[in-house]
């Protein structure tokens, strides 16, 4: 046989692809839906986070926590100064020095220097 | 989006699709690989039919396992395809579970291209004459051989295919050509060479 013969013989038969049966062509779908990744099927939207709530925020404002204690704390300060009776700052001192406050004598030994003679 | 088996959409494309959730690229992709791969695992295991359909179903179910690994570049679909249903006949020929032979009598029916009915018996009767040529072929000639001048691959894509070099691919396909043109030979007349069109 030459080669030309045999050349086309071969492309004859590059001609004759047996067709794939129904029956087969099922099987390798059912395979490839079986097989097939699934990306979706457990994806899950990502819960938004609470909104935060009145002291978060106020927190948040003066810039933490802490701050905030800070500030509050020199707040409630501030009132008691601005408003408790007198007396009772006297209370308070005369409790540290033993006197009132508008009478405290802090150089009682230099009144000689005043006296003339 | 829909694919079929004519779509410009590339296999490896298509690959991804699939390993992304899209059940058109798994049928596009069956219905472009799986003849092939059937008609190959055919020739390669003389003939058997039903043996073939189990290595066409085995190759294109490794096919939908790997294509979450898949890695577009590296390879074609048909070549890393032909690969793994070459390997999968290998094991049958080796197991001995190949059932049948091809004879004269297994003869297709080619419908297309043919001008007569007795030019369709003809052409019939030639292709069972090359597929039994083929069956008495060493393994690796057959493959190259059906490889290259029937399915169509270039030399390097067999190279991939067969997992080696391509200087290699040509020994193998002009040995095993020749070696078929000595088979054949004691057929010329039988098979009408002298007669018709394809005499030489």
């Amino acid at each position: 046989m030459q080669d030309k013969d045999l050349d086309g013989l071969l492309a004859l038969a590059a001609q004759d692809r047996p067709t794939p049966s129904a029956a087969l062509m099922d099987r390798v779908l059912a395979d490839a839906l079986a097989q097939q990744p699934q990306p979706f099927a457990g994806w899950v939207a990502p819960t938004p986070a609470p909104a935060p709530g009145f002291f978060a925020r106020l927190a948040a404002l003066f810039g933490g926590g802490p701050v905030l204690a800070g500030v509050c704390s020199a707040m409630v300060a501030g009132v008691a100064l601005g408003y408790l009776q007198p007396a009772s700052l006297d209370l308070l001192t005369g409790g540290l020095a033993g006197t009132g406050a508008e009478t405290l004598d802090l150089f009682p030994s230099a009144d000689f220097l005043a006296n003339e003679g | 989006m829909a694919y079929d088996a004519q779509d410009t959409t590339s296999d490896e494309a298509l690959m991804v699709l699939y390993a992304n959730g899209d059940r058109q690229a798994a049928r596009a992709l069956a219905e472009r690989v799986t003849p092939r791969v059937l008609a190959y695992a055919a020739r390669m295991l003389g003939g058997d039919r039903a043996e073939a359909e189990d290595v066409a179903q085995e190759t294109l179910l490794r096919l939908w396992r790997m294509a979450p690994d898949w890695r577009q570049g590296e390879a074609k679909v048909t070549t890393w395809a032909y690969r793994v249903a070459t390997n999968l006949c290998i094991d049958r020929q080796r197991s001995g579970r190949r059932k049948g032979q091809i004879t004269l009598d297994d003869a297709p029916d080619l419908a297309d291209g043919s001008p007569s009915a007795d030019q369709r018996l003809q052409d019939g009767r030639r292709v069972a004459a090359l597929e039994a040529a083929l069956a008495e072929l060493p393994d690796r000639q057959r493959q190259a051989v059906v490889l290259r001048h029937i399915e169509g691959l270039t030399n390097p894509e067999i190279a991939a295919v067969m997992d080696i070099g391509v200087e290699a691919v040509e020994s193998l396909t002009a040995r095993g050509k020749r070696a078929l043109a000595a088979v054949l030979s004691g057929q010329r007349d039988a098979l009408g060479y002298e007669d018709d069109g394809h005499a030489g």
